[in-house]
């Protein structure tokens, strides 16, 4: 027992001064102890983080083609300020068309929300402004989607 | 006179308020200054022993409040140094026994007489905390280098920086562990500091000499070879105004002092 305990022992100090590869206990905790203290002073659960990773990955797919499992969304502290980091691997950009097709498809989803809105507003007040400014806005995006037709 | 308040507070029980409190206010005694230490853990108290003073309390706050007998007539000179005084909380009440204003006003009162006023600190974040706060302009936050503790201090760093009357708080890093810092088991000093992002006031190193001066009410300020008696010695000196580094915990190094530990730990196995 002794002599197997020596053993133990002298490997031990050996191993003792090559470097380890494994994270250690004090790697651990601070790791974990960050992560922990991002969400105290936020007040963004894990739950909160979950969702906005889902909406960030539905918001970012119409412009490019990515990694969805791989996207990593962290807080980060970075001296007295928290940071929101948000690594994305981009497979590859999608092409003009690709992305006129989702915001087109996206524009039809929102339209008859923006008409519900519109309403609103021409009840409650006279609104003339606002809901000037809504066909003038519709209008330069059609010139343009019209422009960049011709150019294809 | 217009003496400062320390708060020394941890959000986390059993990390060290108390043991420090004695020993940065008899330390403090020990340079001159006239030094009061007030207990806030009402119902819990603890520093009367830490001090050894626990036969001479015959008042405490709460009569104070309840106007059962006069602000100096509860202050308990400490056995050794006439520059010390102790405000002792009552065992037999709860939080509630004495108000935030209260507290103020009588932290107002001793700043007349007193250079510093020290407000030992209930554990937790309720009324007892906020009483304790509401006199002081500083604050020190006591903690160790675990995670629980850390998390804690984290949340009385945001309370604290919440409140306008506190003007600063500093950190005081408590039962280092220098061999296991070294084996990277533990957390760093600078680990702490650099997640809590809070200015150094101390690092006291663990110390079993805690316990014996616990139990014999005598604080580790006044061993002269005590390692930790040191530290807290020192964080008076840096609370005075003076720079004083920290002190080097580190063992010994080299493959001299590796064999050593080497071989006592053997020793140790084998008994």
């Amino acid at each position: 027992m002794i002599l197997a305990n020596l053993y133990n022992k002298v490997m031990g100090f050996f191993r003792q001064t090559e470097i380890e590869e494994v994270e250690s206990a004090k790697d651990t905790a601070c790791n974990r102890l960050r992560v922990v203290l991002m969400q105290d002073r936020t007040n963004l659960t894990p739950e909160l983080m979950d969702r906005m990773r889902k909406e960030l990955v539905e918001l970012l797919s119409k412009y490019v083609e990515m990694d969805k499992d791989a996207l990593d969304l962290n807080l980060e502290q970075d001296g007295d300020q928290v940071a929101l980091m948000l690594s994305i691997p981009v497979i590859r950009a999608k092409d003009e068309e690709e992305i006129k097709e989702a915001l087109a498809k996206e524009d039809e989803e929102e339209e008859p929300q923006d008409e519900e809105v519109v309403d609103e507003v021409d009840d409650e007040d006279s609104g003339d402004e606002e809901v000037s400014e809504e066909p003038d806005e519709s209008e330069e995006d059609e010139s343009e989607d019209e422009k960049e037709d011709k150019k294809d | 006179m217009s003496g400062r308040v320390i708060v020394i507070t941890s959000g986390k029980g059993g990390v060290g308020k108390t043991t420090t409190n004695a020993n940065i206010g008899t330390a403090l005694a020990k340079t001159g200054k006239k030094v009061v230490m007030i207990d806030t853990d009402l119902g819990l108290r603890n520093l009367d022993l830490l001090l050894g003073l626990e036969n001479r309390i015959v008042y405490t706050i709460v009569d104070v409040v309840e106007e059962r007998c006069k602000l100096k007539q509860a202050l308990v000179k400490d056995k050794k140094n006439p520059n010390l005084c102790l405000l002792a909380a009552a065992q037999t009440r709860d939080k509630t026994a004495v108000t935030e204003e209260q507290l103020k006003d009588i932290c107002e009162k001793l700043q007349e007489d007193f250079d510093f006023i020290l407000v030992d600190c209930p554990a937790g974040i309720e009324q007892g905390f906020q009483n304790a706060v509401a006199g002081a302009s500083e604050a020190i936050v006591v903690t160790t280098p675990e995670m629980s503790a850390v998390r804690d201090a984290d949340r009385i760093i945001g309370l604290l920086e919440a409140k306008e009357e506190i003007k600063s708080y500093k950190l005081l890093l408590n039962r280092v562990r220098p061999n296991l810092i070294k084996s990277n088991d533990m957390m760093s000093v600078d680990d702490v500091v650099e997640i809590l992002s809070a200015e150094l006031i101390g690092i006291i190193p663990e110390d079993t000499g805690i316990i014996t001066s616990t139990n014999k009410g005598e604080p580790i300020v006044n061993d002269e070879k005590s390692l930790a008696g040191k530290a807290y010695n020192n964080v008076a000196r840096r609370i005075i105004g003076e720079d004083v580094p920290f002190l080097d915990l580190e063992e010994p190094k080299g493959i001299v002092a590796k064999m050593k530990k080497f071989f006592s730990s053997l020793k140790g196995e084998n008994k």
